[in-house]
């Protein structure tokens, strides 16, 4: 398989672009390849995630040299990512962008579950999938409420939109999110790699949420982008505490260089779209040079070889867009009623559970089930794509009165 | 599990800008629709895209934009640069139907779809700046009621350029002419005159 290591990629001096360069023309909404967007939404969190990472460590860095090294890496990755989403058109609303966030969460984290090989993680993969593909049928009735506009415009028919595990129970105490973390030196390097992914695309979605959430003036958006953003900060903890806090910084920085290979390796191989495919494999050159650097400071500052960290086998098997359909479908019938109890998942609704649900929804229906309870006064039905069949769970059927108008 | 309110939502009327929305969404349906197609099928999706069109910028501009003209901050300008966009998309869309006619539908190959795309992507530029910078902004500032009263003008525009409900693949063929299309226009918009000075 190949092995970044013994690549030396695009000299560094040679890595900084032009305003021609920077200037990449975007994607056709309605015509490209959903999971073509999938893959630039996930690379353009996994840069972000790579730049603010840098941006910290730079403060903690007290070595002037260093610093400038790390300054001008994020430089460069600053730019990759400015690259990456201005491959999004304006045409696009922030909504349409929400559609194809969550249909990148869902198929991305449905992969990574499937192919994780610790349990624990697994199911930490499981828990959390189903409670992105929740919120994806809530934003596809509020974007038929607002731009009057179908889903299936953004996602296809490669992701059903209809209810996981309902949105309301989402709600947790923050005590509950925190998970048990994997161990730097037993864990596969797949664990490791998995863990920095998804926590990179949630917390993207996060801060997509959080900063895009009040431009929309129709009270209904507003305030569904402040109840699923502050969801997205409870998924951003439950997958931060999966990373092994014992990991130092200089190991950190390898594993994010060594994941940035792992994903524009994995997209170049299966992008459809050639213009798109071109980019991925210039930033996979470029990546290969940041990766040599971040190993030259792990051997400096602590001492190890990089091979300490992701192993010598090269990268594992390909990440890939696929529909998930039936694995999802599984989940929902199996774990649907699932919540969380200190660094595990329980069934039933225990008191710091309960409590918190109390707290926040002060006795009214949130804006999820708002979302849900207009859509249907307004249309007589619920917006949902089905392909495989009626809904997992009996209970989450759509209402035959609704249905029948 | 909380209590939940038992508040129920009432159920609301589209206005004007609800249904201009579809017709948005309607018109990239249709975009889609054409570009996918070949034979029959492409010709009948243009032909109603062609009418689409003309009755939507139509209505636009005697139902709306003149009210955005009044009621927005900046309205003069931002209607202005609505309207150059309309009046490109048209002398684009003009061109197309002229093609499309052109040898018993032999016009509507490669080089027609290229301006086609060249036609969409104008068209839907410009609509997504309407939503933004027009539609958004005259929910907050011309009222729920005018907005509702006006729905019915843009109704009576929708029934005189009636489309296909979806672009069928097997349908026979139609015996289309495209210059009677076009003419939607001139339909709609004596129409809506008409249905104003019934207002006045």
């Amino acid at each position: 398989m190949f092995n970044p290591l013994e690549h030396r990629g695009i000299p560094l001096e040679r890595q900084i672009r032009n305003w021609r360069e920077l200037s990449v023309e975007p994607i056709d909404p309605e015509l490209v390849d959903p999971y073509t967007r999938c893959r630039i939404i996930a690379l353009n969190g996994i840069e972000v995630e790579a730049v603010n990472c840098t941006h910290q460590l730079i403060r903690f860095c007290d070595s002037d040299e260093v610093r400038r090294q790390l300054a001008y890496v994020s430089y460069v990755e600053s730019q990759q990512q400015r690259v990456v989403n201005w491959l999004l058109p304006g045409i696009n609303s922030p909504l349409e962008v929400t559609l194809g966030y969550e249909q990148t969460a869902v198929d991305l984290t449905a992969w990574v579950a499937r192919n994780e090989p610790d349990p624990y993680l697994k199911q930490a993969y499981e828990f959390g999938v189903l409670e992105d593909f929740d919120h994806l049928y809530r934003y596809a009735n509020l974007y038929e409420m607002v731009e009057r506009r179908k889903a299936e415009k953004v996602v296809d028919q490669l992701t059903e939109v209809m209810p996981g595990r309902p949105t309301t129970m989402h709600h947790r105490h923050p005590y509950d999110e925190v998970r048990d973390h994997y161990d730097r030196d037993t864990t596969d390097v797949r664990s490791k790699l998995h863990a920095l992914t998804i926590l990179a695309a949630e917390q993207q979605v996060m801060n997509y949420y959080m900063n895009v959430g009040p431009h929309y003036m129709e009270p209904i958006a507003r305030q569904l982008y402040q109840e699923i953003s502050l969801i997205e900060q409870e998924h951003v903890t439950h997958y931060e505490t999966l990373l092994d806090p014992r990991e130092t910084w200089w190991e950190r920085q390898v594993l994010h260089e060594y994941n940035e290979c792992y994903l524009y390796y994995s997209f170049m191989q299966q992008e459809s779209d050639p213009r798109i495919k071109a980019i991925w494999e210039l930033h996979l050159q470029m990546e290969l040079a940041h990766l040599q650097q971040a190993c030259e400071h792990l051997r400096r500052f602590d001492g190890r070889e990089p091979e300490q960290i992701v192993g010598t086998d090269g990268l594992p098997e390909a990440v890939r867009f696929e529909p998930n359909k039936a694995y999802l479908r599984e989940l929902i019938a199996t774990q649907v009623d699932l919540t969380k109890l200190g660094n595990g998942y329980v069934r039933e609704a225990h008191e710091r559970f309960r409590e918190f649900q109390e707290r926040i929804h002060g006795g009214e229906k949130p804006p999820n089930e708002r979302v849900i309870d207009e859509h249907r006064a307004e249309f007589g039905r619920e917006y949902r794509i089905e392909t495989e069949g009626p809904h997992p769970v009996r209970e989450l059927r759509e209402p035959a009165e609704v249905r029948r108008g | 599990m909380v209590e939940q309110s038992q508040r129920t939502t009432e159920a609301r009327e589209p206005d004007a800008i609800d249904l201009l929305l579809e017709q948005h969404a309607r018109i990239e349906d249709l975009f889609r629709a054409v570009l996918r197609t070949t034979g029959n099928a492409k010709r009948e999706a243009f032909e109603d895209l062609v009418r689409l069109l003309s009755m939507h910028e139509t209505a636009e501009e005697e139902v709306i934009h003149p009210i955005a003209r009044r009621r927005l901050d900046f309205g003069d300008a931002v209607i202005d640069r609505r309207l150059d966009e309309e009046r490109d998309a048209k002398g684009m869309l003009a061109g197309l139907v002229d093609l499309a006619d052109r040898g018993d539908g032999k016009g509507m190959d490669a080089s027609f779809d290229a301006e086609l795309g060249r036609l969409r992507l104008a068209v839907l530029t410009h609509a997504r700046k309407e939503e933004r910078c027009e539609f958004g902004r005259l929910r907050h500032t011309a009222g729920e009621e005018r907005l509702r009263t006006l729905a019915g003008a843009v109704r009576a525009a929708a029934a005189l350029a009636p489309t296909r409900p979806h672009p069928s693949l097997t349908s026979p063929a139609a015996n289309i002419v495209f210059g009677p299309a076009l003419a939607v226009a001139d339909r709609v918009r004596d129409a809506l005159r008409e249905v104003r000075r019934d207002n006045v």
